[in-house]
């Protein structure tokens, strides 16, 4: 099946830095797809340049299996962007300017009205559709940008920081449209500086830093390759023959509290209190931790995301 | 061709301006009557007429193209950096519109502003001045000409600016010393020989003596330079200001 997106060895430099040294990801038909990096490390700039807003030095990117450069009108018809800036406009109230938008990508007015009308209601824009931009709080911006974005109905939606500075209560609503939207068919790249969201959204993330992409697969994967989840147990008369009873794992001891490493904690858990009990040990408290992406994003890339 | 998308932003264009027509429209119309009264109805009991035309009457064809061209020229370059400014520029770099046709829309916006703009202070030469329009097709025809040239000029301004600043500069220490010193208000043969020699480098002078010929049937410059001109420049600057935008420069990294 042809990607939605294929990006092969992507490269931009702008005048004294290097953003991209060679990008290369293939986001299939469908898949809501994350894309992770700490600031400057060339999320941004490769979708700027998927969108046709930056020009690329070297590599290509294919949407739906087309050229964004040769053959743009129609992958740009594929693509619908909310960006994390806010557009601002002095003259013309929201529903005027999302006919115009609707009418770049070639549809007309009579055609976009539905369209138009369905999302105001989804978002819950019905009632701000006369007022200007300036206007809005910063939520309600928020959902005009979306709308925006989908107003040509698109295969591939961008969602560069879709929930930067908005409150709990609307980044749960957006997170159900964002997962209905993907329950549609429709193809999802995300960028965000909320891991936990990558990690509750996403069917597969890219880590990217440095302009190159270093890590890729789903969440799930990434976390118990690259995790350390872990399992603390309180133990009273450990025993002399502990040490043989517990040659499968990997552990630490300390002051009656031994420390396990594995990738999976759920399961090795009832293996590891058998074996304990065995022995007749009797344990006293357990404790596990799961390793996070973020984890995994700050073993990778050294710092934070919002670094 | 995406006509839709170019009718939009067409549209998009003209609304804006329209939108406030009380920066756009409504100041060169009261600007040209006060120049018609004060500088006309005064002057004229000194200067009677000028190639046997009444001096108030003289003047129209100039205010005109002032007017056109300034309208024309400010309608695309302040309508693009405010875009650049207001980070509305991605959304149609996003979309599937190619340079040609955003550059046709911005030019066609501002050749509306400016031939309307003309038009009406035409009305007013009419009305107020009592002037008779010789060759009315000609004269719409070298306005709407005109509009094409500035609008151009103005796009391509518009996308080199990357400040209110660098534009006002622009408009207050070229356009408007060039249309002032075009012959709006005299004919260049009341100049010393130098001056006049300087005129013949100033374009908006044939602009002026084109329109007035239209209107008038006088001219310092023969109709069909002043024509000439007109053409040069409209088709010059057009290609660079569609060359500008396909290039990307200034408006893509």
């Amino acid at each position: 099946m042809t990607p939605a997106i294929s990006i092969r060895n992507l490269k931009k430099s702008y005048e004294d830095t290097v953003a991209l040294r060679g990008v290369d990801l293939t986001i299939g038909d469908g898949e809501f797809f994350g894309l992770l990096g700490p600031n400057g490390a060339g999320k941004t700039t490769t979708i700027n340049i998927l969108t046709g807003l930056v020009r690329k030095n070297e590599g290509e990117i294919e949407v739906f299996g087309r050229d964004t450069v040769s053959d743009y009108r129609f992958t740009r018809s594929q693509v619908g962007i909310s960006a994390q800036e806010f557009t601002q406009d002095w003259f013309f109230p929201l529903d005027r300017l999302l006919y115009f938008q609707a009418g770049y990508y070639g549809i007309p007015r009579a055609k976009a009205k539905d369209r138009i009308e369905e999302l105001l209601n989804r978002l819950g824009l019905v009632e701000k559709r006369k007022a200007r931009l300036r206007q809005l709080s910063g939520g309600m911006k928020r959902r005009f940008q979306i709308a925006k974005a989908l107003v040509h109905d698109p295969n591939i939606i961008i969602l560069d920081e879709p929930t930067a500075g908005v409150d709990v209560e609307l980044r749960h609503e957006l997170w159900d449209y964002f997962r209905n939207l993907h329950k549609k068919g429709k193809t999802i790249l995300l960028t965000t500086h909320y891991i936990e969201e990558a990690e509750m959204l996403c069917d597969k993330v890219a880590i990217i830093d440095k302009g190159r992409v270093i890590k890729e697969g789903t969440p799930k994967e990434l976390t118990s390759q690259l995790g350390k989840a872990g399992i603390t147990i309180n133990v009273s008369d450990p025993g002399e023959e502990l040490e043989s009873c517990l040659k499968d794992f990997t552990y630490t001891q300390d002051d009656g509290r031994l420390h396990f490493t594995t990738q999976d904690p759920e399961e090795a858990l009832p293996e590891i209190i058998n074996a304990l009990t065995r022995q007749g040990c009797h344990v006293q408290r357990v404790e596990t931790t799961k390793s996070s992406l973020e984890d995994v994003f700050l073993s990778l890339t050294g710092k934070g995301i919002n670094e | 061709m995406n006509w839709v998308g170019l009718w939009t932003l067409t549209s998009r264009e003209v609304g804006r301006f329209f939108a406030v027509y009380r920066q756009t429209i409504i100041p060169g119309f009261i600007s040209s009557i006060l120049y018609i009264l004060i500088f006309g109805f005064t002057l004229e009991r000194r200067i009677s007429t000028i190639d046997g035309i009444p001096y108030t009457m003289f003047i129209i064809p100039g205010l005109i193209m002032m007017n056109t061209l300034t309208n024309a020229s400010s309608n695309t370059s302040s309508s693009m950096l405010q875009m650049k400014l207001l980070g509305q520029l991605p959304d149609l770099l996003q979309a599937p519109l190619s340079s040609f046709e955003i550059s046709m829309a911005y030019i066609i916006g501002g050749t509306i502003r400016g031939t309307v703009n003309g038009l009406l202070i035409l009305l007013v030469g009419i009305t107020l001045g009592g002037i008779s329009v010789m060759q009315p097709f000609a004269t719409v025809g070298f306005i709407i000409l005109v509009s094409v040239a500035f609008s151009s000029i103005g796009f391509l301004l518009g996308q080199l600016a990357d400040t209110w600043d660098q534009l006002a500069t622009l408009q207050n220490f070229l356009l408007t010393p060039l249309s002032f010193l075009g012959g709006i208000f005299y004919s260049i043969k009341m100049l010393p020989d130098w001056a006049q020699a300087a005129s013949f480098y100033n374009p908006i002078y044939y602009m002026i003596n084109g329109l007035r010929f239209t209107i008038l049937g006088v001219s310092d410059s023969p109709p069909m330079t002043s024509f000439i001109v007109a053409l040069i420049m409209t088709v010059g600057f057009f290609l660079a200001a569609v060359l500008m935008m396909e290039s990307g420069k200034k408006i893509k990294q």
